[in-house]
């Protein structure tokens, strides 16, 4: 009995410490952004907030365009997300059910396509943006942020729809559905949890992508939030509260979202996503 | 046609809509010719004081009319060049000399000669924007280096004017929470770092390279100045590895003494920090040679609103304008032309004939001769500075080192 | 006829069923990737100036060579196996305890599985700048903290400016935000490991490590060797984070491909040489999983 209560205590004291060590930086980002500017540079460190600091957020929504950029960083995450699972649904299906010349090389090219640095496409897509007339939108983000997710998610919902029941579908093809409609309603309902991951992974990669948004857009009024916040560095003065301060701003909408969407990440995740 | 297929080309046709409708959208909004004007310091703090006087020219034009670009310092010139080897770009773009050079040479700016009429009006360092006896670029903001203090934490409030006083005045201020001097010293700042070690060199007398182009990077001036820089961070009288924004934030709730810095940043300052006693007085070196940023306002070569692009230029060179451009920057910069100052002003910003010093001998912050291979010989230079920092080398066999590599890597090429 | 021929086609899935599924997907990343990449393989062939990227010269290898020749790139592939081979040993093993950790029974564990997963949810930006904050020598939190147990000068150095720590605060920054995914990939696959064969394994009186070993490890390895091929390749390609950290400074000791390809391209502008540094990348992410593949079959042969 003692040793099972020491044992409990010892694995509750490293959850413990797991989820300090995970919290930490996100809240001393927090503490950093609530705390003056004296403080900053004192000798000891403030480890908690200072509440009276919290106009700081009211001020850096007029100080600088944070409310524009996490605008923009929204409609591009969304559209990334949108057009992926768009994009990925029916290779996806494809792979998982039918046979195919070349099936091996499409699996393999997708693979590869996960090796390639951004910024090494930067130079080569900057000239197909001019051709495209994409230059300077947040549909151009979209575009080349769905090139780099559609990979995963097409490898993702490919795992889940392998584990889909195939009498499922065979019933339905009996009664006279076409292969895209069973796709639409018989198992596009049953990955759902999947389509969600996917979905996650997608989001969050069109909010933090930084190095395309760098490039391709110029408008202050286009510029996303990763780029707004990386462009303090370098800058004469920025003092660290209003960097954190924007910095959590651009943060704790991404974390929120992920902590509601979790459940159906874990869900999508082990209904077949990744198994080897 | 089956279900599936329809339903693509509805998809592909929509994407195609989209598309297009994009594009053409920016052509509708324009009555006035529309030119547009890059800019790193109009994402700044004096980013509105700027708009504001581009809107001067707006009011004052019945067909053109300029919209500033803000793009944020430290990605500016990358994402100019990636656009305007792209064949894209803005119409205007306002350039640092470091990469004005490279972009002349890749014929990505026009030359503008004949928009200046009187050329002898304009301040000396202009000579820099003519290549091969053309003009590719106007002055639109210069700036100065010089030392800055806080006069309140030196002993007796008195400023170092040489290099031995001030390592005494750095040692004296140090403690309690205070440096007694910042500088930059890592490679995550490599564009600070070199104009920090710029002006330790150019003030002990050295120069990258001689008149005839040839590098001098391990004579005894140059490694005088990197020794200097090796001394003062030996003394650990700086916070090390703080960035410039956080040591000059530092400077401004009075944990800093002195720093060698431009106008620009003396002007933001003033305005963090208005109840310190700053002042500014030259540098502390040997010689009264220092580094200067000057920053000029060119025309993108592949523009097709020339004829506007030269218009705002007039304008802007109209002496009413020049003065204007110059209040604009708060204190914080010179323009192309010398601006008279009132005493009333002068009163109010006491700095600026400090930096408009006429013995002020300014270098830019480039390898002249190899303007276009300045990063990669400013890399190499850093990197042996670092190792001097960081470990025991000494400053001559690094800068020897530093000569060898770039000659044979660099020059070989 | 024909048009009997492409109602049979949809209705039962003929031949062209499977190229129509696949199309649109394969043109698109073929004009956002392959074709890119394409380019970036020929300009890795000349000297071309980001300046003016329509005038090139070809050079043959010469890109290839010069990059061989020099001692700074055999160094920059030695940082970046380093920081390849530590991102994954320590995300994974990391990933692989907090997994262990919080599949046991215990109070408020869905909360502690949601909250971990924090740092993959932070955006890379946003981590680099407060962890360059934290490292900062005077008022970074880890140098407050490092003082405070008595490492005078370990906690007086600026970690992200020496060049014999700086790859560690990158790594420990790096590790920080990936591992909690690997940690959610491995919760899902321990659900497949099935609670009545692992009560069995302790019922004989296996002891844990026994029984995770005869139970848990078969069940899971397939998954955390393919997480590891994933990490491996994500790390290669890491730019972000260590951009925004060091540049690849103090001295090359944080410099990876990715960020030499950036400064050759960027910094110098020489587009030629960075596409030929971007092509060494691929061509050992290459080698890695094709290596990957070929141990798999062995071990998947060794046991049968």
């Amino acid at each position: 009995m003692t040793s099972m209560s020491w044992r409990h205590g010892m694995h509750i004291s490293a959850v413990l410490a797991l989820l300090g060590v995970a919290a930490f930086p996100i809240y001393w980002m927090l503490v950093t952004s609530l705390t003056s500017s004296a403080e900053t540079f004192a000798d000891v460190p403030r480890l908690v907030p200072d509440l009276s600091q919290l106009p700081i957020y009211n001020a850096v929504f007029s100080t600088t365009q944070i409310g524009v950029w996490l605008v923009n960083s929204a409609i591009v995450a969304a559209g990334t997300t949108v057009l992926s699972i768009a994009l990925a649904i029916l290779p996806a299906y494809a792979l998982s059910r039918l046979q195919f010349r070349g099936k091996g090389l499409l699996g393999l090219c997708l693979f590869a396509s996960q090796m390639l640095p951004e910024v090494m496409l930067v130079v080569p897509l900057y000239a197909i943006f001019v051709t495209l007339g994409l230059l300077d939108t947040l549909l151009g983000l979209i575009l080349v942020n769905s090139a780099f997710t559609v990979p995963v998610v097409i490898w993702i919902l490919k795992g889940a729809i392998d584990s889909v029941p195939v009498e499922l579908e065979e019933a339905a093809r009996v009664d006279g559905c076409s292969r895209i409609e069973i796709l639409l309603l018989i198992v596009a309902p049953l990955i759902a949890p999947t389509i969600a991951a996917a979905s996650v992974i997608a989001f969050f990669h069109g909010w933090n992508e930084y190095v395309f948004a760098l490039t391709f857009v110029s408008s202050e009024g286009l510029r996303t939030a990763s780029v707004g916040l990386a462009g303090f560095v370098g800058e004469l003065i920025t003092p660290i509260e209003t960097v954190m301060a924007v910095g959590i701003i651009y943060t704790l909408p991404a974390i929120t979202f992920y902590l509601v969407a979790q459940r159906y990440v874990v869900a999508g995740m082990t209904s077949g996503a990744i198994k080897g | 046609m089956n279900a599936y297929f329809r339903r693509f080309s509805v998809g592909a046709l929509l994407v195609a809509a989209t598309l297009t409708i994009s594009s053409t959208m920016h052509s509708f909004a324009a009555e006035k010719e529309v030119i547009t004007f890059a800019a790193s310091p109009f994402s700044s703090a004096r980013g509105p004081q700027l708009q504001e006087w581009v809107k001067k020219f707006n009011d004052s034009q019945e067909n053109i009319e300029v919209t500033p670009i803000a793009i944020p310092f430290a990605s500016f010139a990358n994402t100019m060049f990636t656009q305007m080897g792209g064949k894209g770009g803005p119409d205007l773009v306002r350039f640092d000399l470091y990469d004005f050079y490279p972009a002349v040479a890749a014929n990505l700016i026009m030359p503008i000669d004949g928009i200046i009429k009187d050329e002898a009006n304009l301040r000396p360092v202009d000579k820099y924007l003519k290549v091969d006896g053309k003009r590719y670029g106007i002055a639109f903001e210069i700036s100065n280096y010089a030392l800055i203090y806080n006069k309140a934490l030196l002993k007796d409030g008195k400023v170092p004017t040489n290099f031995a006083e001030f390592i005494a005045s750095a040692k004296a201020a140090s403690g309690d929470g205070v440096y007694g001097f910042a500088y930059r010293a890592t490679m995550a700042e490599s564009g600070g770092f070199w104009q920090d070690v710029c002006n330790f060199v150019y003030g002990f007398g050295g120069r990258w390279s001689d008149d005839s182009g040839k590098l001098t990077l391990n004579s005894p001036q140059v490694v005088a100045g990197i020794a200097a820089y090796k001394q003062v961070y030996d003394l650990d009288v700086t916070p090390k590895g703080a960035d410039a924004a956080t040591f000059r934030r530092m400077f401004s709730q009075g944990k800093v003494a002195m720093e060698i810095d431009n106008s620009a940043v003396m002007a933001s300052l003033m305005v963090k920090g208005p109840d310190l006693p700053i002042e500014v007085a030259r540098s502390p070196f040997p010689t009264d040679a220092q580094g200067f940023v000057l920053s000029p306002i060119t025309v993108n070569a592949n523009t097709k609103h020339k004829e506007a692009a030269l218009a705002f230029l007039k304008w802007m060179m109209l002496p009413e304008n020049q003065r204007a451009l110059e209040t604009a920057y708060g204190g914080s910069s010179f323009v192309a032309t010398p601006i008279a100052y009132t005493e009333e002003e002068l009163a109010k910003r006491p700095w600026l004939k400090v930096y408009d010093s006429d013995k002020a001998v300014s270098i830019p912050q480039l390898v002249t001769g190899h303007e276009i291979k300045t990063p990669e010989i400013q890399r190499i230079i850093l990197e042996q500075v670092v190792k001097v920092l960081q470990t025991d080398l000494d400053p001559q066999a690094a800068m020897d080192e530093a000569q060898k590599m770039a000659e044979s890597r660099v020059l070989a090429k | 006829m024909a048009q009997q021929l492409l109602e049979r086609n949809a209705r039962t899935g003929g031949r062209w069923t499977p190229y129509f599924f696949i199309a649109p997907a394969v043109v698109y990343m073929f004009l956002f990737q392959g074709y890119p990449l394409l380019q970036e393989f020929t300009l890795s062939f000349t000297e071309t100036s980001l300046l003016s990227p329509n005038q090139s010269r070809f050079v043959g290898f010469g890109n290839y060579l010069q990059l061989l020749s020099t001692g700074d790139f055999r160094r920059t592939l030695m940082i970046t196996a380093l920081y390849t081979l530590a991102s994954v040993v320590f995300s994974i093993g990391l990933g692989l305890a907090t997994a262990l950790l919080l599949n046991q029974q215990m109070r408020g564990r869905g909360i502690a599985r949601a909250l971990v997963t924090i740092p993959w949810a932070a955006p890379p930006v946003a981590v680099a700048l407060v962890f360059s904050w934290m490292y900062n020598a005077q008022y970074g939190i880890f140098g407050h903290a490092l003082r405070y147990l008595g490492f005078e000068r370990l906690g007086s150095e600026n970690w992200l400016d020496s060049p014999s720590l700086a790859l560690t605060a990158v790594l420990l920054t790096t590790v920080w935000q990936i591992f909690p995914f690997s940690s959610v990939v491995f919760l899902a696959a321990l659900q497949g490991v099935s609670p009545e064969l692992r009560e069995a394994a302790i019922i004989d009186k296996a002891d844990r490590l026994n029984a995770y070993k005869a139970v848990v490890w078969p069940t899971i390895r397939p998954t955390v060797m393919l997480i590891a091929l994933f990490t491996t390749i994500w790390s290669l390609r890491r730019f972000d984070l260590i951009w925004v950290l060091t540049q690849g400074g103090p001295v090359g000791a944080t410099n990876t491909l990715v960020t030499e390809l950036y400064r050759q391209g960027f910094v110098y502008r020489e587009l030629g040489s960075a596409a030929a540094v971007g092509m060494v990348g691929i061509g050992i992410s290459f080698i890695v999983t094709f290596a990957y593949f070929k141990v798999m079959q062995r071990a998947e042969r060794a046991r049968e």
